[in-house]
């Protein structure tokens, strides 16, 4: 006999386990959702930035919320292309900055949480799903790693009718369902390092030019990482600055190297050495980004379970969507699960229906469209390498061009371009970036 | 390079709860780790919980575990035990 009965029961309080809860129990549902951490988001870190619109579609009233959960507004946007001896900044003023906004997740997913509650989420934190319930090959609910009480030691049983699984990348129990086959690879997460900094009153808006209310997001490539296939970014939070390097696991593993150090050296880089001029760190921390993509993607269903989020690897890294993936598949799956507690059937076949609305998404479609985005940026690690350098010296060369013959400073550039990666090789990379998209 | 990096005072910025009683880390078997050498542990973990003793084993201090996953996979001989802490235990991110 297990000690507690619900219709559905959720592993995991980040974006997609809350939206899905939130969604099932506007209708009625009666939803448990475990969480690990002691509130929902303290054991979560990500960059970042939530974008507006998948956020409404559970909190409609959104942005007029109170307290108000993220930290300013995305009013300017775009790239970092760093050299070794300095920087090429792309940024673009938004028209639209209600679009997204930065956010810090113990704050953001605490409050995403206390919303789930009022809504009618059941919510046990402090707790840990350790395995499934069984009977035959059907999940009927979860075992947690909590004793049933003072007097009986054995660990306490919850029966579902159905368990969807929001456990994030490190996908432990989706591999227990039996809907994968054994733990990632390396080369198939970013590790990605960051820390929260403060910096003296004052000094970050008149160092990034950002007033009150207005907000930066900048994704970094090149020397930001060493020249190694990654990226690093800097985003604007209302008193702080979030700042991080995020590197493939298996560059990491193969050249052994410290993700903080070269986080460190980030920092250090002339370009930034005067912004976090007398930062604090307040805080310090990491967090995977799965990027297996289609080609890793689990089973997203099986009896009695239903996959979503990070632990399916719904990210894009090129256009840094995750929080809104996870949203809009905890959202699907909420659907599915109403409509399987409607026919009260919990089998595979009836769960399929998830995937088929998955599979119709753009989600699924930009996964396939990245589908060999890893294995190009590996192959073609001279993007991160000599291409800011060649950037930065051709610019350099264009802007102090003043008292000299055109055509010759035109040609010195050329000369750069040849000489790092000849014309023929630009041509080449710029045809196989085409390719990789069409 | 930027010299040695001191982790500890990074990790001093982070607020855990730590479960005194259960290591949710261990090495399965230590010939491996004599064994192996490149050691990628000491480096690769962001949180600097793998470090060399003079014997030349390796030692665990779970304590400041971030709970990447990244050693999970990152050990080329699968010789770590992995799991997260006990709930309401390890890492307690004020901002994240
Ligand atoms: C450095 C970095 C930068 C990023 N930047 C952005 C960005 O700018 N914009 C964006 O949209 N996305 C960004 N992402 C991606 C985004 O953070 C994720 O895609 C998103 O958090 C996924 O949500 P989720 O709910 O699936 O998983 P998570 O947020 O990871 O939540 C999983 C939850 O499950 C809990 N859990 C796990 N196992 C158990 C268990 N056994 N029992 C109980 N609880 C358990 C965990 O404690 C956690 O709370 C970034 C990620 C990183 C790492
Ligand atoms: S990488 Fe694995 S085998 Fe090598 S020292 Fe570390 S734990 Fe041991
Ligand atoms: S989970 Fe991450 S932080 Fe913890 S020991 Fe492993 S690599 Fe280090």
């Amino acid at each position: 006999m297990s000690d507690f009965s619900f219709d559905v029961v959720i592993v995991g309080g980040g974006p997609a386990g809350l939206a899905c809860g939130i969604h099932l129990a506007k209708k009625g549902v009666k939803v448990l959702l475990i969480e690990r951490g002691r509130f929902c988001g303290g054991k979560n870190l990500f960059g970042g930035v939530i974008y507006s619109e998948s956020l409404k579609e559970i909190v409609p009233e959104f942005p007029k919320v109170d307290p108000f959960p993220a930290e300013r507004p995305v009013t300017e946007e775009g790239y970092f292309i760093v050299s070794k001896e300095g920087v090429v900044k792309i940024l673009h003023t938004k028209k639209t900055p209600e679009e997204s906004f930065t956010a810090l997740r113990a704050k953001f997913d605490n409050w995403l949480s206390e919303y789930a509650l009022k809504k009618g989420v059941f919510i046990a934190p402090k707790t840990k799903v350790v395995d499934f319930l069984w009977k035959g090959s059907q999940i009927t609910g979860v075992v947690l790693d909590r004793p049933k009480s003072f007097q009986d030691d054995r660990p306490t049983e919850i029966s579902a009718k159905l368990v969807i699984l929001a456990e994030g990348v490190n996908r432990v129990l989706t591999e227990k369902a039996g809907l994968v086959y054994g733990p990632f690879k390396p080369e198939e997460v970013v590790l990605a390092v960051k820390e929260v900094l403060q910096l003296p009153k004052g000094a970050m808006e008149v160092r990034l030019g950002v007033s009150e209310n207005k907000g930066l997001a900048v994704e970094i490539i090149g020397e930001i990482t060493s020249g190694l296939p990654g990226t690093g970014f800097l985003y604007t939070n209302k008193t702080t600055l979030s700042f991080g390097v995020g590197i493939f696991l298996k560059t990491l593993v193969d050249l052994n190297l410290k993700p903080y150090e070269l986080h460190e050296k980030a920092k250090e880089h002339s370009i930034f050495k005067e912004l976090f001029q007398g930062a604090e760190t307040l805080e310090y921390g990491a967090h995977l980004i799965p990027e297996w993509g289609i080609k890793g993607l689990p089973k997203l269903y099986g009896n009695g379970v239903l996959v979503i989020g990070d632990s399916a690897g719904l990210v894009n890294p090129l256009f840094r969507e995750g929080t809104n993936l996870a949203i809009y598949s905890g959202l699907m799956a909420a659907d599915t699960a109403f409509s399987a507690l409607e026919k009260g059937d919990f089998s595979a076949k009836t769960l399929k229906t998830y995937e088929d609305r998955f599979k119709e998404s753009y989600i699924y479609k930009d996964l396939i469209l990245l589908k060999d985005l890893k294995e190009f940026l590996f192959r073609n690690s001279h993007f991160f390498s000599i291409y800011p350098d060649m950037l930065y010296q051709s610019l350099s060369l264009y802007f102090s061009a003043q008292g000299r013959y055109k055509r010759d400073v035109i040609r010195e550039i050329f000369g750069i371009i040849r000489k790092k990666r000849g014309l023929f090789g630009v041509l080449k990379d710029f045809l196989n970036i085409g390719r990789l998209f069409w | 390079m930027v010299g040695s990096v001191n982790i500890d005072e990074k990790i001093s910025s982070v607020k855990f709860f730590v479960d005194e009683e259960y290591p949710h880390l261990r090495i399965k078997d230590e010939k491996v780790c004599l064994k192996c050498n490149e050691k990628p542990c000491l480096n690769f973990c962001p949180a600097g919980v793998y470090r060399l003793t003079e014997e030349g084993s390796i030692l665990i201090s779970y304590q400041a575990c971030l709970e990447c996953g990244s050693c999970r996979i990152g050990c080329p001989f699968e010789n770590i035990i992995w799991s997260y802490p006990r709930g309401g235990f390890g890492v307690n991110y004020k901002f994240g």
